[in-house]
């Protein structure tokens, strides 16, 4: 329940706050996001597993984001940005479905 | 690693690292029950999640809004400054029939202005710069309709067929053999030729007159219906391109009609002007632009193609 709140707490302070986002740093939002959202999706699925772990969470939360990051920034600068930044999307893509359907088996027992 | 990649990828959607963590907490019996620090971690994490995601959503809205506020700016400008010239246009063209009204009377005075005057009339009409309304043709082209066979999901991807558009060619063939039809005026679009009206391709817009018309040409032609029609048709390049438009699937077709309205052609700038030495100018008619001394050029001036 507190993550949960969390979250909620999160998306209110960033909607109300409406933070200003440097420059070079807009690019690689929404790639931090899909991959922000695989390790909340991993965390839940682990936690229904029964074999969550804080530790494992937060820092696989945080390395997924920053290399995410630096694998587009990366790509910016070798001048194939576009393409990884679809590499990273589709894997992370896969791996959030996959949890996903993980987490509904969970749920739903189907 | 056995598996490849991919399989790697489609098989493990979870994290090692929790198995990993869960079975060293096995090995040693340590206790499962979380601790406080790491629930406020957890937490914390999920707040940073939150974070990022509405900050993101608040830059994809913004950056389309401020797409749309540009484009509606953009639209407005374009809509104001066309109320312009179109308020600009009715200006010139008030003040040309004025002009052209004190001309008349200026003229009309004399004998020798009378002459003047009736030059002047004919070589308007030659120029186009006076209205036409009478009988005539209509010739109707028209681009190919887009393949039925376009894809759905990505929108019009498939490039347009060009040979299925009109061309600056077609409209110049049919507008020559509606001069050589006998066509006394001739219009496309409601843009009238004059004898040195060019029709054009530009990009992907056939100009004439250096504005651009667009798909389904109209070309109007006053003249005598009967003879037009039967002369056009009769003319081989009209043939051909019946037969072409046919094969590429064009739109060409004419009908009679009993009543054709042209407006004028656009006057065509005074480059050079010659005084008259022999008429004893009045200060009036000298000094009207494209008055007397335009006449004098004016007849030499054929009506073209």
């Amino acid at each position: 329940m507190i993550p949960i709140l969390g979250l909620a707490a999160g998306v209110l302070l960033g909607l109300f706050f409406d933070p200003t986002v440097p420059l070079w740093l807009q690019p690689y939002l929404p790639i931090a996001v899909v991959a922000a959202l695989d390790a909340v999706f991993g965390g839940f699925r682990a936690r229904l597993d029964g074999i969550f772990d804080a530790k494992v969470f937060v820092i696989s939360f945080v390395s997924n984001v920053v290399v995410a990051a630096l694998i587009v920034f990366l790509g910016d600068q070798l001048g194939v940005g576009a393409q990884l930044s679809t590499a990273v999307v589709v894997v992370l893509g896969i791996r959030i479905f996959g949890n996903a359907a993980a987490i509904r088996r969970h749920v739903f027992r189907a | 690693m056995g598996a490849s990649l991919l399989d790697a990828v489609l098989a493990e959607t979870l994290d090692p690292a929790y198995a990993q963590a869960a079975a060293a907490r096995a090995a040693t019996g340590a206790a499962p029950r979380p601790r406080r620090r790491a629930r406020v971690l957890v937490a914390l994490t999920m707040a940073v999640a939150g974070l990022l995601v509405a900050v993101t959503y608040d830059q994809a809205a913004a950056s389309a809004q401020g797409r749309a506020q540009v484009r509606a700016a953009l639209i407005e400008d374009i809509r104001s400054d066309s109320r312009v010239t179109d308020e600009l246009a009715v200006q010139l063209e008030s003040l040309r029939t004025q002009v052209a009204g004190t001309r008349d009377q200026l003229l009309a005075a004399s004998a020798v202005g009378q002459r003047a005057l009736d030059d002047l009339a004919q070589a308007e009409r030659g120029a186009a710069a006076v209205p036409v309304t009478g009988p005539g043709l209509l010739v109707t082209l028209a681009n190919a309709d887009p393949g039925a066979d376009d894809d759905p999901v990505g929108g019009r991807t498939t490039e347009e067929d060009p040979r299925g558009r009109v061309r600056d060619g077609d409209l110049q063939l049919v507008v020559n053999a509606l001069w050589a039809a006998g066509a006394e005026a001739v219009s496309i679009n409601g843009q009238r030729l004059g004898p040195a009206t060019a029709i054009r391709f530009a990009g992907e817009a056939v100009l004439v007159d250096f504005r651009p018309v667009t798909n389904p040409y109209e070309v109007s032609a006053v003249g005598d219906p009967d003879t037009l029609s039967t002369q056009f048709l009769a003319s081989p390049e009209v043939g051909a391109l019946a037969v072409i438009s046919e094969s590429f699937g064009l739109r060409f077709d004419f009908a009679r009609k009993k009543e054709l309205s042209l407006p004028a052609a656009s006057i065509p700038e005074l480059r050079s002007a010659q005084p008259q030495g022999r008429e004893p100018t009045t200060p009036g008619a000298a000094t009207t632009p494209g008055a007397s001394p335009d006449a004098g050029t004016a007849p030499d001036r054929e009506p073209g193609g």
